[in-house]
């Protein structure tokens, strides 16, 4: 009995705790992507970058003196506003032809490549590590588990808690989820359907901006850290349904545990491929992913 | 019923124009091409040749794209991974088998047809984005499975590949030589674009367009769409890894970097800027992003930032590529007889 205790105090717990804080953070993430997708049927190839972008002016931001706390608000507010541009400079420009799914993949794809290289030319290629805003280290439960960590994990959850809210408990959602489910319906019934979209648009970047900003202290911020996580973002939205919210919590947490605790077994290096196996396995027996569409839960 | 003849010698009227038009963008190309080839040949230059050689190779890979992309409408993110195992294949039979390059191109052929049926058999079912993402997934899985097994180099790949000379029988080529390598791999590519480009004529080829036009209704008329996609699939596999088989012959070794998703994009950016649905298009969208990085990356380490916004550009302004400003213009010059027909 005390052998379990032990390896979950100190192989099991810690990876789990680890893999949890990941997991909120992809969630963060696919949200985004997968709001993005279930409303406006366009996969953000750029969304990655839009991570990193919102890592970078944290980063900016803090070295200016700008409180870290004040970032957590002021860096989202930002990125609505480059993604609110985006939608009407990019993506409404081919929306209306009859390749979107293709052109707008590819049009965001070629907006990553220029983010990327754009982060490199302007911050140099080297990874920062800022310093975590809340120091020291707390046990729960027999584990120990650093402070900023915990902060992630609740302050994650509060988010996507907030998101559920607002698409699900308030008009403005009903207008989202009406748009998705309906695009002409919804404009004959007073739903400013453009605006709906470019803000939709806007709100998936922002969350993304604001993953970016809490994840820097873990993670460190490298022109390709968008890159990186964004395959992870990718199998989550997928595993959990294109455009579901529920599903892409679900995935989130279970993939992010998978790649955790299969690290112990077999080496860390392939417990990537491992997830990216089970998003291919899935889009071959259920594309549909676990939970429907935005409209359905 | 009586006009169904007029309109089907209309259609093939239209047909002839279009693919006469076709074939002579193509046929520019090889001109262009060989000139370029006395130029650097009687400046005795390597390093330009070398480059050619593998815009050539990479065009390889950009018309497998544009056969699953221009023609069947399936956006193929992850193309590199047949690349890359054409490569790796072309690659290990060198080092460790035969230094043949026959042995080198016919075994990559055979495994490549395998692999392509198993992906294919994995990734067709997918519509749409879907397909998109499944072939972006699979390369990547097989991108870290290579980059992480040691037993194909790991991270640095594998190096020190032989050079060879090609046996023709009656005479042989060098792969060291940078002319005679080139004039080699161009006459490969213009092979495979020369099969592509009658694949396309025949009924398959209408099928395949038919597929991208609104697959729904070709159950309707009696085929399978399933089909002919997996076999577009396979073809557009086989083609990618044939073009990656000669890649370790001009450099001398392989990297996992052949499977990465760099790779796979690069690919589609050649398509469109070349112009997809042309074939002829990809071998111009190859040299001109190969041509560009280099040219740029001679004054700048950030090329990627005008590649990327040349490709939206290119998306949004001219989304029919080099092709569809070049192909009016040249369909117009053969179907006055320019063709001398």
């Amino acid at each position: 009995m005390t052998e379990l205790i032990e390896s979950f105090q100190f192989v099991y717990g810690p990876q789990m705790a680890n893999g949890l804080a990941i997991g909120v953070a992809v969630v963060l993430m696919a949200l985004g992507l997968t709001i993005i997708f279930g409303l406006l049927d366009v996969i953000n190839m750029a969304h990655g970058e839009f991570y990193a972008l919102g890592a970078y002016l944290g980063l900016t931001l803090v070295a200016k003196g700008v409180s870290f706390w004040v970032c957590l608000a002021l860096v989202p507010l930002i990125m609505a506003a480059i993604g609110y541009a985006t939608e009407r400079a990019l993506i409404q420009r081919v929306f209306h032809s009859g390749d979107r799914h293709t052109l707008t993949l590819l049009l965001t794809f070629g907006l990553a490549i220029i983010a990327e290289d754009a982060f490199r030319l302007v911050y140099g290629p080297n990874p920062y590590k800022p310093d975590a805003p809340i120091s020291g280290a707390s046990e729960l439960l027999g584990v120990m588990l650093p402070n900023y960590r915990l902060f992630l994990i609740v302050a994650g959850a509060a988010i996507i808690l907030a998101v559920w809210l607002v698409v699900y408990r308030t008009s403005l959602g009903a207008m989202v989820r009406a748009s998705a489910f309906d695009r002409n319906m919804a404009s004959s019934l007073g739903v400013p359907v453009d605006k709906v979209y470019a803000g939709t648009f806007a709100f998936g970047v922002a969350l993304a901006g604001l993953s970016g900003v809490l994840l820097a202290p873990i993670y460190s911020v490298f022109p390709t850290m968008g890159k990186d996580f964004i395959l992870l973002a990718f199998s989550v939205v997928i595993v959990g349904g294109m455009g579901s919210i529920k599903g892409a919590v679900i995935a989130g947490l279970v993939l992010t545990q998978i790649q955790s605790i299969s690290s112990l077994f077999i080496s860390p290096v392939w417990s990537e491929p491992l997830v990216f196996g089970i998003m291919v396995l899935f889009l071959m027996v259920r594309p549909q992913g676990l939970a429907g569409r935005l409209g359905n839960g | 019923m009586a006009e169904v003849p007029h309109l089907r010698s209309a259609v093939q009227a239209q047909e002839r124009i279009h693919f006469g038009g076709q074939n002579l963008f193509a046929g520019l190309f090889v001109a262009l091409a060989l000139a370029f080839a006395v130029l650097a040949g009687a400046s005795g230059d390597t390093f330009f040749f070398r480059l050619a050689t593998e815009a050539l190779i990479l065009a390889g890979l950009a018309m497998a794209v544009d056969v699953l992309l221009g023609y069947t409408g399936l956006l193929s993110l992850g193309h590199a991974l047949f690349f890359g195992f054409g490569a790796y294949v072309s690659a290990l039979v060198l080092k460790n088998v035969a230094p043949s390059f026959w042995a080198a191109v016919g075994i990559t052929l055979l495994a490549a047809t395998l692999l392509g049926f198993v992906a294919g058999f994995v990734s067709i079912r997918a519509r749409g984005v879907y397909f998109a993402l499944i072939t972006f997934g699979l390369a990547q899985v097989v991108f870290k499975a290579v980059f992480n097994t040691r037993e194909v180099g790991g991270s640095d790949g594998i190096i020190g590949i032989p050079p060879i000379r090609v046996e023709f029988g009656l005479f042989s080529v060098d792969t060291q030589s940078p002319a005679g390598f080139f004039l080699l791999t161009l006459t490969a590519a213009m092979l495979l674009y020369a099969v592509l480009a009658y694949l396309m004529r025949t009924p398959f080829g209408r099928m395949l367009v038919a597929i991208r036009t609104n697959e729904s209704r070709v159950p309707f008329l009696g085929f399978s769409p399933w089909r002919a996609k997996l076999i577009a699939f396979v073809v557009a596999a086989d083609v990618a890894a044939l073009a990656g088989s000669l890649y370790p012959m001009l450099r001398g070794f392989v990297s996992p970097e052949l499977f990465a998703f760099q790779a796979s994009g690069n690919a589609v950016i050649m398509v469109i800027l070349g112009g997809s649905g042309t074939l002829a298009g990809a071998l111009y969208g190859a040299s001109i992003l190969t041509a560009l990085k280099s040219v740029i990356g001679t004054w700048s380490e950030h090329h990627l930032v005008i590649i990327g916004g040349l490709f939206m550009l290119s998306v949004i302004f001219l989304p029919k590529g080099l092709a569809g400003y070049a192909l009016p213009r040249l369909e117009r010059w053969f179907a006055r007889g320019g063709g001398g027909q």
